[in-house]
């Protein structure tokens, strides 16, 4: 038997993935918004150290693409001049987190743009696009996921503590959320908005649906901790000493809900990000020019897309990383929760 | 003499819901009998399944009864509301039989002996942690012990650290619900001088629920037996043990291991 894997390790591998995509500006070599209609669906161009007549640079470079002759849309590279990339370099303005202005980006070019993840139908560079999208996809599932649980955890609290007719009615609900067809009851929704809706409130519609259409699953698991906790005898005792509901509920009772409010935290979160894409992908979320993960993917709907510029499916790769790291927490949580916490305090290496 | 506690023909119903039909119904108690006077230990005996615990909780107010009454001192309980009740709680005080499950495990001892003090709003903060000391002394239990967590202690420390929580608000009652049984022989003992010691220095009153008889001729003046939610038998703890009326009573006596006479050839050697 291993010891199970510290919830504080992947929270920290976590952290620090969410920590490049809140500093996209940073790490982004351009503006996410920013065409370059002569450049489309350039594929991802190399970094080079060792020039074409084999001279060692110190400084990393790389070769501007040219039309290969007799082709339209196959690229090479045009070893006559070369262009030096610049780290910590100066470039598209930006805001920090969304409030600092800045400049600075990890690397940057002078003259012709590099596209590390290749271009798209405009021209726009898919590593930045990338890590912007990032941001609104992460902060859609993190949202969703917050409103589902203050939900979850609000309703299985009622129905548990409270029981008789209130849990009948809130666990019946919960039933009849689990059953409904949501992704088209979310076009219904749409169909009664206007055609065109700003980002922003498309974004919010998008964290709202989703929260609101998951709560049943964590209101009945909260239901469930909250039905045996008030059961337990020192719930009883603190009740003969005269406690009272809200008491009861706060010290003994929430305490015993919070690792799996956390559990489900950690599984919902890359649950609510891949909701997210999916409804970019249809078209119901975030729309154009502002990226997300989504919506970066919906490119792959035109048929010559998908068969020639592999590139476009690289958003697809940006979650795994985010997925691993939240799926790993999820189960390193649930371990620390399992019942057989004297094991673990006592260390057993048995392997 | 008044008696301090009077349960008379109390019923409880379970499974009595909106959904279930009458003959459903199980009937936990079925017309309970009771009285205890102040400053005595009454044992109420019975095997498992035959009410004791149901007993215990309606007392405790931590189960409302289908019918019949209790009475405290003289006032019927039913008859109080929340309020009331809040503050007529510490008067009566239950010890349950796992302190596993009736300490939180999370908790620090020192945490768990002055909640009754926090939940009461009795006395001012640094006091609290004064008399909360006080207490775990009473009960053997070390300064250092005081800031482990719950789970960390033996079994023993556990029971005497929720007898210790139980005695916190002066309690006139004290209801002991086999709150030796899950304990071993030694740990019992020692728990036990420990209840007795207390009922002479603070003027307790135990109801002492258990399947045992052994314990309850060791602590008992007074005897209850029941079984199938009534009180079958009940007096004085000599009468009850060396002249049973009751058939149950009989049938747990027999049931008491104890030990035979040794063989003849062992007694001289």
């Amino acid at each position: 038997m291993t010891r199970p894997p510290k919830p504080t390790k992947w929270l920290v591998v976590l952290l620090l993935l969410h920590g490049i995509v809140a500093a996209a500006g940073f790490f982004a070599p351009y503006d996410p918004i920013e065409q370059d209609r002569e450049r489309p669906y350039f594929p991802p161009m190399r970094i080079h150290l060792i020039d074409a007549h084999g001279h060692l640079h110190l400084r990393p470079f790389f070769y501007p693409l040219r039309l290969r002759e007799g082709s339209f849309d196959r690229y090479e590279e045009d070893t006559a001049t070369t262009i030096q990339l610049r780290f910590l370099a100066s470039g598209a303005r930006y805001r920090l987190l969304g409030v600092v202005p800045a400049r600075l980006h990890l690397f940057g070019t002078a003259g012709s743009r590099i596209y590390l993840l290749g271009s798209d139908a405009y021209g726009r560079d898919q590593l930045s696009r990338i890590l912007y999208g990032g941001q609104v996809s992460l902060l859609a599932g993190l949202l969703g996921a917050g409103v589902t649980l203050l939900l979850g955890a609000l309703i299985g609290v009622a129905a548990g503590y409270f029981g008789g007719w209130r849990d009948e009615l809130l666990m019946r609900l919960a039933e009849l959320f689990l059953a409904l067809p949501w992704l088209y009851l979310l076009f219904a929704l749409r169909a009664f908005l206007p055609l065109a809706v700003s980002p922003l409130e498309a974004f919010l519609l998008v964290v709202v649906v989703i929260g609101m259409v998951g709560w049943a699953r964590p209101a009945r698991l909260v239901r469930g901790v909250v039905l045996s906790a008030k059961e337990r005898d020192f719930v009883r005792a603190a009740r003969g000493f005269g406690a009272s509901n809200l008491y009861l509920l706060q010290r003994h009772i929430l305490p015993e809900t919070a690792s799996v409010v956390l559990t489900q935290a950690a599984i919902l979160v890359p649950q609510f990000v891949l909701a997210e894409m999916t409804l970019s992908f249809l078209g119901l979320g975030v729309p154009e020019p502002t990226s997300s993960w989504g919506n970066l993917l919906a490119t792959l709907q035109q048929y010559n897309v998908l068969v020639s510029y592999w590139w476009m499916y690289l958003p697809a790769l940006a979650i795994v990383p985010f997925f691993l790291g939240y799926l790993s927490l999820a189960s390193a949580l649930q371990e620390r929760a399992s019942p057989y916490k004297i094991e673990e305090k006592t260390n057993w290496n048995l392997s | 003499m008044q008696p301090l506690l009077k349960v008379e023909n109390l019923v409880k119903h379970y499974g009595a819901g909106r959904s279930a039909r009458s003959k459903d119904k199980l009937a936990a108690l079925d017309g309970v009998s009771l009285s205890v006077l102040p400053k005595t230990t009454t044992a109420l005996v019975g095997e498992s399944g035959s009410g004791k615990s149901t007993l215990a909780l309606c007392i405790a107010c931590l189960e409302h009864p289908t019918s019949g009454s209790i009475s405290f001192e003289g006032i019927d309980l039913a008859s109080l509301d929340e309020n009331q009740l809040r503050l007529l709680r510490p008067q009566i005080q239950l010890v349950f039989q796992d302190p596993a499950s009736s300490l939180n495990p999370r908790w620090t001892a020192l945490e768990i002996v002055s909640e009754p003090f926090f939940v009461q709003r009795r006395y001012s903060k640094p006091d609290r942690a004064v008399r909360a000391l006080r207490l775990l002394d009473r009960v053997a239990i070390s300064r250092k012990m005081a800031a482990r967590s719950a789970c960390e202690l033996s079994g023993g420390q556990k029971q005497r650290l929720a007898i210790a929580r139980a005695l916190a608000l002066e309690p006139k009652l004290i209801i002991l619900d086999e709150a030796l049984s899950a304990l071993d022989c030694s740990v019992q003992a020692q728990i036990s001088n420990l209840l007795l010691e207390l009922q002479a220095s603070l003027g307790l009153t135990y109801l002492f629920i258990t399947h045992d008889f052994g314990m309850a001729a060791h602590l008992a003046d007074q005897i209850a037996v029941m079984d199938r939610g009534r009180v079958v038998e009940s007096g004085s703890a000599e009468n009850v043990l060396y002249s049973p009326n009751h058939e149950a009573t009989r049938a747990l006596l027999a049931a008491t291991p104890r030990f035979s006479e040794p063989p003849a050839e062992l007694v001289h050697a």
